[in-house]
């Protein structure tokens, strides 16, 4: 297979494999109970829903900030090695990110519990996520070579990159605390299938010019990778098993871990109110076919270096193999099986939501009263028919945080159709406009949201697009 | 249910009548080069003038290197360009023949490069060989299995330079182009 092969590759991967995405349309949207998988603590005013199973929430989004599919190839008659170069080679910058998260819920379901300010969810899903970002100066090196470039240090720190496959079943609680406040919390148990990061490298290369010989090429490198369950699956690839093992390894018959979700809402007044929740505040430790890989050390060599005079007793001996085995134990590259500890990119959300307009159901003076919490006695609560305000997304990542900012506006038509609009700010877009809607008929709830609408006029040249959608059966236990 | 429908069709519509995208080709990957030039020293040898002195007869010295780096098939596969650059330095107080033979495996010699430098003081003797389309065939790079480096006096054992470290010095370096 040709490097050009593999690059396309590593191309497909950057776009289509799959990170933890910002959902600022299902975020705070009461009416979809998957919402509830950002905020357990949410209000909430179902008895009780479940999810059609496979159908239930699926999502994903790809992102990459510095160059779309279109950069590249946009069918324009310009030469794909001149557009690489300009589009990417010479301007993406070692904070350029490619990233991708895809998420199948397969069940969920929840219900009000005999004490009705508690409501009970729970469910599993799958989550694919990688992210990479643009490794400069190693593209460099594998685009332009290093020659005639006297005391470039090619940074090995550019390589950064982390992903995986985790199967996770959940269970939360929904507190309805009193009239102002809701609390929530959400355990989850991780089961790894498959794993990989190399976020921690150090390290350069570099032409000097040489003491003795005309130039010095130096290599000091600390760098690992770690992986678990690639072994497996290749294993089981070849042996025609790779379902069952990608199955067994889901449901815990690979790496384990632990997180867990909090959140609340909290009424400033009647129709004001702030949220936020902190996700997948976890890890996963990595013990079932790991293998981690290390290259470490430091080293400059000049050639094979003869003195004759120095050499003269032993000029038989096999310079090359011993300059060769000279660098292997200045910069070895080992393996080794020893299990590892992953954390799971916590994510933070938080909004202010202000209330306007007619009060849905019907009354134009909402009741303010510090009634008791029932499922009915909840819904004194009104919701109105706008809403409007802002929302905050943050993500751990290997570079740091990132942040994005959302307005959003939510319009309800009375209990069949809620719309919410947003308008997001992050590091991908400055023209992200997202469009969510959720149709109620009868039980039946179906929900669509898709992002970066604008980017829909030539799909190929957006640097980002999301959507998520999903079926569920919701009961209110009263008339709507 | 008509409300739904009727949404759920205004959404999907506005999605499908907004969504386009320019054509792309995704064959033109086929055509993306990746060629990169890289370089590094090849091998330093230095003998000095009382090892010279010390040895009679023409050859003073005459010896074969192993050197694998060009047969790997990582290297020979994708080269297809490159120089390999000599600099010959003669402090010593006799005139001196290098002769430089890149032999195969089974010793044959592919090809020889050949150096001459009177006593000193004398300047540095620099030379660019290229090997690919503009210059040798790069099947000698891609056989090369040895390095024969055979060093000739064309002088006398007995004197000496009064430079200091008196020596001949071959320092070479390599810029190979791959396309990978």
């Amino acid at each position: 297979m040709s490097l050009s092969r593999w690059f396309s590759l590593f191309c497909l991967l950057c776009g289509s494999a799959l990170f933890a995405q910002n959902k600022e349309l299902l975020y705070d949207f009461n009416e979809i109970p998957q919402a509830l998988l950002l905020n357990p603590g949410m209000e909430t005013d179902f008895k009780w829903f479940a999810g059609v199973p496979l159908l239930s929430g699926i999502s994903g989004y790809v992102g990459s900030n510095g160059i779309s599919v279109n950069d590249i190839f946009a069918d324009d008659g310009i030469d794909i090695n001149v557009k690489f170069r300009e589009r990417a080679l010479d301007v993406l910058r070692p904070r350029d990110e490619f990233s991708a998260t895809l998420q199948l819920e397969y069940f969920t379901g929840g219900f009000r519990a005999a004490n009705p300010s508690i409501f009970y969810s729970f469910g599993g899903y799958l989550e694919m996520d990688n992210i990479t970002y643009w490794p400069k100066d190693y593209a460099a090196l594998l685009f332009d070579g290093n020659a005639d470039q006297l005391n470039r240090r090619f940074d090995l720190s550019d390589l950064k990159s982390r992903g995986s496959a985790v199967n996770v079943v959940h269970f939360g609680i929904n507190k309805y605390m009193d009239r102002n406040l809701t609390l929530g919390i959400r355990g989850k148990l991780y089961s790894g299938i498959i794993d990989y990061s190399t976020t921690s490298n150090n390290g350069y290369l570099v032409n000097t010019e040489g003491q003795n010989n005309i130039l010095a090429t130096t290599l000091n490198a600390d760098m690992r990778l770690r992986t678990s369950g690639i072994q497996a699956l290749d294993d089981a690839n070849d042996s025609g098993s790779l379902s069952n093992t990608f199955l067994k390894r889901a449901f815990f018959g690979g790496d384990l871990g632990l997180g867990v979700d909090l959140g609340f809402t909290y009424h400033l007044s009647e129709r004001t109110m702030i949220t936020g929740s902190v996700l997948d505040l976890g890890f996963l430790y990595h013990a079932n076919d790991a293998k981690s890989y290390s290259l470490d050390g430091s080293a400059t060599i000049e050639g094979i270096q003869i003195n004759v005079l120095e050499d003269f007793a032993n000029l038989n001996r096999d310079f090359w193999q011993d300059l060769v085995d000279e660098v292997e134990t200045l910069v070895p590259f080992e393996t080794d099986t020893n299990g590892y500890v992953s954390f799971r990119p916590t994510k933070l959300y938080g909004s202010l939501r202000h209330d306007f307009g007619k009060p849905e159901g019907g009354s134009a003076d909402p009741i303010d009263c510090d009634c008791t919490a029932t499922a009915i006695g909840r819904g004194l609560r009104s919701k109105y028919r706008n809403s409007v305000g802002a929302q905050v997304y943050m993500i751990n990542r290997p570079r740091g945080p990132q942040m994005a900012l959302t307005g959003f506006y939510t319009r309800r038509v009375g209990n069949v159709l809620a719309v919410k609009a947003t308008y997001t700010a992050d590091k991908f877009s400055y023209t992200n406009i997202g469009l969510g809607l959720n149709l109620q008929a009868g039980p039946v709830n179906l929900y669509l949201l898709a992002d970066n609408l604008l980017s829909y006029q030539n799909i190929a040249a957006s640097n980002y697009a999301s959507f998520q959608f999903g079926l569920n059966i919701i009961s209110w236990g009263r008339s709507r | 249910m008509k409300i739904l429908r009727r949404y759920a069709i205004l959404f999907f519509g506005i999605l499908l009548i907004g969504s386009c995208s320019e054509k792309q080709d995704f064959d033109q990957l086929e055509d993306l080069q990746i060629m990169p030039t890289y370089e590094t020293s090849v091998f330093y040898v230095k003998a000095q003038e009382s090892i010279i002195n010390r040895v009679t007869g023409l050859n003073f010295f005459s010896q074969d290197f192993n050197f694998d780096a060009f047969e790997e098939p990582f290297f020979a596969e994708r080269v297809r360009s490159g120089v390999l650059s000599y600099t010959l330095e003669n402090t010593t107080s006799k005139p001196i023949e290098i002769t430089l033979e890149f032999l195969d495996p089974n010793d044959i010699v592919l090809d020889t490069e050949q150096f001459q430098m009177t006593a000193a003081p004398t300047a540095m003797i620099m030379r660019e060989v290229a090997y690919g389309t503009t210059g040798k065939s790069l099947d000698i790079i891609r056989n090369t299995s040895k390095i024969r480096l055979t060093a000739r006096n064309l002088g006398d054992n007995s004197t000496t330079s009064n430079l200091p470290d008196p020596a001949i010095i071959l320092s070479s370096s390599a810029k190979f182009t791959l396309e990978l």
